[in-house]
């Protein structure tokens, strides 16, 4: 297992996960400047960029710079609506995600969930099958049509892998992708920050953070007929 | 509870159970942790002895709550006597070869299995194999479109949650399922293990009973005659058929390990930590005099009134009397579930308008009125502000009084409202300042009772959650002489062999789906 500085964490005993134990409790100080934890980042790249502090930034505008993938077919509704891939409370990661029996306890495959306005846009029901597409990747889901989604965003849960009730796609016509095939770490200026004691970036994660957890994709109801 | 003059009558114990709502963050670990060791078997891979719902939603199986269709529980006659709702002994006899009532497995849901082993001998090919959905029924390939948990964080509910039927009434008019009107909270479910159970009073087999020494309800495996007048009877669709023997199963309480003194397997591993087990001494003279109070909106009051306080020397006399051993009244005095059911009044029960006297209840979410505070623009943290939003915000209030209250919004909002208090003194209480001793005052509790209650309630030490005496090995005889066998059944063990859980043979083959 690769464990980083970033999520050191400790089950020995049977004790539940807990994070960061090197620091907490065998006080190896934190990899920042100050040995504590800080948010404030004191390299000229950042300050000038304005991320020397946590700050929002909404995902790139790829379509606007690159166009868009020329998928749009007439009469046939789309949407494109912002993509996130948060941990759901039913799984650790991928584990237990398509266990069998919770499987038995959601939609027993790769779904996708949207607001109820998003759905009504593009004529879709709960539990219809979709597909979204970006420049990424195109993945096959159903829909979990609902009111606590708000409009204009759309969830899939971090991580369904592609083994399970994961169908053919139309735009394509191979197997569909999972939740990451959406998403595509960008490099931005701030990633290439160096020469700082505190910016030392661990396997898995490059830069100061992860920004392809907030995408943009098109979505549109699919034909109802799937074919493994 | 003291009650005057009357003398009591024949004391019994139970083992109860209460969950605190607020803390269940819907993980479903309970249920999973209850199929697997109960229902991980042929014949019943739809059957959820433990379920865990998305309230606003319809529920498993579907509009389990709606009586008028499903005929569950107990109604009062012209005269004001208890019968079943599904009709007296005649009628369920005529129905005993169609039961109308009766739900089909499209009301719970058709059962799945995924072709796992196309993952490792799919011939070569240019895309990933995978294990495509197929119905253990039929063996045929299958569309999934319902399951134990579909509308889970209310996936669907635009669609289906207006069928919940508790949103019946005016203000149920006003439930928008609008993002900003959205309202949420899990609720899990198990066999409520009734004080006047009707799936044991429809049974024409005697197979049902519910257990003298700790009032654990049970299917007679080798009684049971598959009649399924249980699952109809009862109002909560806690009886399953297992379709490859024919017989009822349901919740067991994990009578094996309560009899050790543990927790079942729900409570030990419940997440949020908040389920409770504990004894609760009743009147066993008055349970039927209790069930039949003509007011739903009294049934509460009476349910309690049906409680005995452990403490009360009249009480311990005639539990003496009655013969529960002096272990099992220590562990009534120390039980958690007595001390948020009679003494702090904080649990309530799931639909006491059924009139089965349920034994597991609940401490109403107080998030739901939270989350309208501050859509609202109150602030969280102001006792004033969410005191007024318990009276004002309907919607959420009316639709737990459905719940919990036979409808009566008061008795859930002044359980709110005691919650609220408690919270905003021992929030003070922990930052150091002086508590608003007057506000815990108005809702009938003193700073040393408060404390007690946060204790329980926040702090929640495993040792205080559970309070299960250890069953008592001169009942051995009579506890193993009721159970003739395992109250769930394997298929295609070999009956009366010399297997643990008595286990008897099969009606017929189970399909023979890949597995
Ligand atoms: S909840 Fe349990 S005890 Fe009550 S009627 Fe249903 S099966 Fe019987
Ligand atoms: S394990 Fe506990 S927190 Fe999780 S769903 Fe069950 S009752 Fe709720």
């Amino acid at each position: 297992m690769i464990t980083s500085y970033e999520w050191s964490g400790s089950e020995t005993g049977g004790r539940r996960y807990s994070p960061f134990v090197i620091n907490v409790e065998h006080k190896k100080p934190w990899h920042t400047l100050t040995g504590r934890q800080h948010f404030f980042v004191q390299h000229d790249w950042m300050a000038e960029l304005g991320e020397q502090l946590p700050v929002y930034r909404p995902p790139l505008n790829v379509i606007g710079h690159y166009g868009d993938e020329h998928l749009h077919e007439d009469g046939r509704a789309e949407v494109t609506v912002r993509y996130l891939t948060p941990h759901s409370k039913w799984s650790i990661h991928s584990n237990y995600q398509d266990n069998k029996y919770m499987l038995d306890l959601s939609r027993g495959g790769p779904a996708i969930w949207m607001s109820t306005a998003d759905a009504e846009r593009i004529g879709v029901r709960d539990n219809e099958w979709v597909e979204a597409y970006n420049r990424n990747g195109v993945v096959a889901a159903r829909a979990v049509v609902t009111h606590r989604m708000p409009e204009g965003t759309v969830y899939m849960y971090h991580a369904q892998d592609r083994t399970v009730n994961v169908p053919r796609t139309e735009i394509g016509g191979r197997r569909g992708g999972m939740h990451n095939s959406l998403t595509r770490l960008l490099l931005k200026p701030t990633h290439l920050a160096g020469g700082h004691a505190q910016l030392t970036y661990a396997f898995n994660y490059y830069g100061p953070t992860g920004n392809q957890r907030d995408e943009v994709t098109v979505i549109r109801r699919r034909s109802q007929r799937v074919e493994y | 509870m003291p009650r005057g003059q009357s003398t009591v009558g024949r004391v019994m114990a139970q083992v109860a159970m209460v969950m605190n709502l607020d803390k269940c963050i819907g993980c479903h670990t309970c249920s999973v942790t209850c199929k697997q060791t109960w229902t991980n078997r042929t014949g019943v891979e739809y059957a959820w002895f433990n379920n865990v719902e998305s309230k606003p939603g319809i529920g498993y199986p579907r509009r389990y709550e709606d009586q008028e269709k499903w005929k569950g529980g107990w109604t009062l006659d012209r005269r004001g006597r208890l019968v079943l709702r599904s009709g007296g002994r005649v009628r369920r006899l005529l129905s005993l070869f169609s039961n109308p009532d009766l739900p089909v497995i499209e009301d719970y849901y058709e059962p799945v299995t995924y072709d796992y082993d196309n993952l490792v001998g799919a011939p070569a090919g240019p895309d990933l194999p995978v294990a495509r959905p197929r119905s253990v029924l039929t063996g045929r390939p299958a569309d999934i479109t319902w399951g134990a948990n579909w509308e889970d964080g209310l996936g669907g509910a635009p669609e289906h949650a207006g069928g919940d039927p508790n949103l019946s009434g005016e203000w149920a008019e006003k439930v928008r399922f609008e993002f900003e009107q959205t309202f949420l909270f899990h609720l899990p479910r198990l066999c409520e293990h009734c004080l006047n159970p009707a799936c044991v009073s429809a049974c024409p087999s005697g197979a049902m009973y519910k257990r003298v020494e700790d009032g654990i309800v049970l299917v007679d495996q080798d009684r049971c005659r598959g009649w399924r007048m249980c699952v109809t009877a009862c109002p909560y669709k806690k009886v399953y058929v297992n379709h490859a023997t024919g017989k009822a199963e349901k919740c067991t309480f994990c009578f094996p390990r309560i009899e050790a003194g543990q927790p079942t397997v729900c409570s030990e591993t419940c997440v949020g930590r908040l389920r409770y087990l504990g004894l609760l001494l009743y009147d066993a003279d008055r349970v039927g005099e209790a069930a039949a109070t003509p007011d739903e909106q009294d049934l509460l009051d009476a349910q309690r009134g049906v409680f005995l306080d452990p403490r009360d020397p009249e009480v311990i006399a005639a539990a003496r009397a009655s013969g529960i051993p002096e272990d099992w009244l220590e562990a009534a005095r120390r039980s958690p579930v007595y001390d948020l059911v009679a003494r702090y009044k904080v649990a309530l029960p799931l639909h006491p308008e059924y009139r089965t006297l349920p034994m597991v209840w609940y401490v109403p979410p107080l998030s739901p009125v939270l989350d309208a505070v501050t859509v609202a623009g109150g602030d969280q943290e102001d006792p004033d502000h969410v005191f007024a939003a318990v009276t004002r915000l309907r919607i959420p209030l009316e639709y737990l009084a459905s719940l919990f209250t036979a409808g009566d919004p008061d008795v859930v909002g002044g359980v709110l409202m005691k919650l609220t208090a408690l919270r905003s003194y021992m929030r003070a209480v922990s930052l150091g300042e002086e508590g608003n001793e007057a506000a815990l005052g108005a809702v009938g509790l003193d700073a040393a009772e408060a404390r007690d209650l946060h204790r329980l309630l926040a702090v929640a030490k495993y040792a205080d959650r559970y309070v299960v005496p250890a069953a008592h090995k001169e009942d051995a005889a009579a506890l193993s002489a009721l159970e003739s066998g395992c109250p769930v059944e394997s298929a295609g063990a070999p009956a009366g062999g010399g297997v643990a859980l008595g286990m008897p043979t099969l009606r017929r083959t189970p399909s023979e789906g890949p597995a």
